[in-house]
């Protein structure tokens, strides 16, 4: 059985499984007599007493100004508070309520309050409140502590939530991985982890009927939680393991460092990612941005488009997890070929030559509106770079700025605050290639989708499996396109990316930056890995190999070239 | 009464662990020290209170005081706020 999850910090982890109970409890809310108020206060002020101790011996444990430390320390500020005091103290007397359910009563309208704030950063906060009001329900009823001190062997700890407090406590020497049930990429547990280096799993709806001692497997590569495999998945599951230690040993030394040439010109290389989990890897690998932030994950497994504050809190994360690295969104690249159950698409005998990437938003401005104010909005806290899929003509940009021009005057008008973007387009067919000329001068950057590029300039579809030899990855083509867009661009002072598998060729990539592209954006499995490539040799002898292959008529010979260069 | 405004320039606000920072140089003071946001006031030796009031990055607040070492408090209290991050 396996159950997915957002993976917030990556490796794979074999354990049993320790399960921490959280029940939901019923509350009780009768009212109750007032006799009995002043014993509920006084239990409230117990509890609150109890739940600070158990925090301060935590704290006891911890380097000061760590970033434990402070997210502790902030807790117990939290639960000492006179005004939070003052007022759970006034429900238990004026509303004639139990502890607990003054409790949940107070923190609920607190968690409400933090919901409706603009800023992400801060609605977030919700999720930790949350957390503390469990937690001091669970000391009301006397239950708080979780008693993990009896832990010997390597454990994978499952719980439906975890404070940053319950965090630092843990442990670490014998908890291998963690799985929660709540939590997002921003929360305090997920950036803990992280710092931890411990393999975890958030927003994992493992089931409720697990049991502790079971073996589990995380792997925090793909996103799954593993229960009881079998021996096969066991022996894969291992070499996995194996593979992704010895390969991050290897490539370690180039985390920190940037993408150079051996004379040490540096190569800006940026990471394709399809999905929010992915931002935790970016650190791994020491990516100096995002050159590909497919948003169509976003549709995945939803029945309703998501709406502008949910996809507004989305790039907002984004741009947190990058720090000021830089952003590139491509708006929802889906067509017929690519189904989603939230948008009704026409079927198509020629899917791939059909209504697909901004061909179809632009036939649905109101979807794409949505992305484009949500984008905008979200530009408000830090620099973000756009760029469309699909587009041959400048008339297309004429509409989309028209649009964008209207998303504007709508925010300007609903005092709604948003930042200017860049903006650039995906080249991926030969006409975007001849027309750039009309293009250009409306956009700051270009971003070559060698994929697409292939197939269309080929007239081969690229899920056709009888296909392949039609379809060459490499080919004098598709160098000769990217040569003529290079040359375009050069002359408009666009910068110019590849975001295309090409890119992620540890063989081809330095061939691609020696005929004058200027940006890679790559798998973030590959990232390493070509920054050992491209150290190898200086950046005239990448020149020279892109003068060669330039000349080189036959995909064999192409191929044996690439092969033999290094 | 003393009262300084200052421009939050953390860049994500002033979040959990800045405010606990607030709370903190707030509490050596004697007196009443008081933050103003959007119109919202909030004691900033409260956390509970202090994060209701969406101390957002680019926002003025105002910081005010009253009673022993007032001055001190805002002088102290809105220079935090400035160099928080």
């Amino acid at each position: 059985m396996s159950t997915p999850g957002i993976v917030v910090s990556s490796g794979i982890a074999f354990g049993h499984s320790r399960i921490l109970k959280q029940h939901d409890r019923e509350l009780d809310y009768r009212v109750l007599p007032l006799a009995e108020v002043e014993s509920e206060q006084t239990k409230l002020k117990d509890a609150i007493a109890q739940f600070v101790q158990l925090l301060s011996v935590g704290l006891s444990k911890l380097e000061p100004d760590s970033e434990h430390y402070l997210l502790i320390e902030a807790d117990i500020l939290f639960l000492e508070d006179e005004e939070l005091l003052t007022q759970l103290l006034n429900t238990i007397r004026e509303q004639q309520f139990a502890a607990c359910v003054a409790v949940e009563r107070v923190f609920a309208q607190q968690v409400n309050l933090l919901n409706a704030m603009e800023d992400p950063y801060l609605a977030n906060r919700a999720q930790d409140v949350n957390c503390l009001r469990n937690r001091l329900i669970a000391a009301i009823h006397g239950s708080i502590s979780h008693d993990l001190e009896n832990v010997t062997k390597p454990t994978i700890l499952l719980a439906k939530d975890l404070t940053p407090a319950e965090f630092a406590l843990l442990p670490l020497d014998k908890i291998v991985g963690i799985v929660l049930k709540t939590g997002g990429l921003t929360s305090h547990t997920a950036i803990l982890a992280r710092s931890a280096g411990i393999p975890a799993l958030l927003s994992c709806d493992f089931d409720d009927s697990l049991q502790n001692n079971q073996v589990m497997v995380i792997d925090a590569l793909s996103g799954c939680l593993h229960v009881e495999p079998n021996t096969h998945d066991l022996e894969t599951l291992e070499r996995l393991k194996a593979d992704d230690q010895l390969r991050k040993q290897q490539l370690q030394k180039f985390k920190h460092l940037p993408a150079t040439t051996r004379d040490n010109v540096i190569i800006p290389l940026l990471a394709n990612v399809g999905s929010l989990s992915e931002f935790s890897l970016l650190s791994d690998v020491g990516a100096d941005g995002i050159g590909l932030f497919r948003t169509e994950f976003m549709l995945m497994n939803v029945s309703v488009m998501p709406t502008e504050n949910t996809q507004y809190g989305l790039y907002c994360d984004a741009l947190q997890l990058l720090d000021g690295k830089t952003l590139t969104i491509r708006t929802l690249d889906i067509g017929a070929d690519k189904e989603v159950p939230c948008l009704t698409l026409p079927t198509e005998d020629n899917p791939a030559l059909g209504v697909r990437g901004t061909r179809y938003f632009l036939a649905h401005p109101q979807l794409l509106k949505t992305q484009l104010r949500a984008i905008l909005r979200a530009a408000n806290h830090g620099k973000i770079r756009l760029m469309f899929p699909m587009i041959n003509q400048v008339e297309e940009l004429d509409c989309l700025f028209d649009l964008i021009e209207e998303c504007k005057r709508e925010l300007d008008n609903e005092e709604r605050g948003f930042g200017e973007l860049d903006y650039g387009i995906v080249v991926e067919t030969p006409a975007a290639v001849m027309n750039l000329a009309s293009m250009l001068p409306r956009l700051h950057f270009i971003s070559i989708g060698t994929n697409d590029l292939t197939q269309y300039a080929m007239a081969a579809d690229r899920t056709n499996p009888s296909l392949t030899k039609a379809y060459p990855s490499l080919s004098p083509a598709i160098l000769k396109l990217i040569m003529m867009t290079i040359a375009e661009s050069k002359q408009h002072g666009v910068p110019v990316s590849v975001c295309g598998e090409l890119a992620s060729n540890p063989k081809v990539a330095p061939i691609l930056i020696g005929m004058g592209i200027d940006e890679l954006s790559v798998n973030v499995n590959s990232l390493l890995e070509l920054k050992s490539s491209f150290c190898s040799q200086d950046l005239s002898t990448y020149k020279k190999w892109a003068q060669d292959v330039l000349r080189l008529q036959r995909i064999e010979e192409l191929n044996h070239y690439i092969s033999h260069c290094s | 009464m003393y009262e300084k405004s200052v421009t939050i320039t953390s860049k994500h606000g002033i979040h959990t662990r800045p405010a606990a920072l607030l709370v903190k140089e707030a509490k050596k003071y004697d007196c009443d020290v008081l933050v103003e946001c959007n119109g919202k006031q909030a004691s900033a030796k409260s956390l509970f209170k202090l994060q209701t009031l969406g101390l957002y990055h680019g926002v003025t607040v105002k910081v005010f005081a009253e009673g022993p070492q007032a001055e001190l408090a805002v002088k102290n209290v809105s220079e935090l706020i400035i160099t928080l991050s």
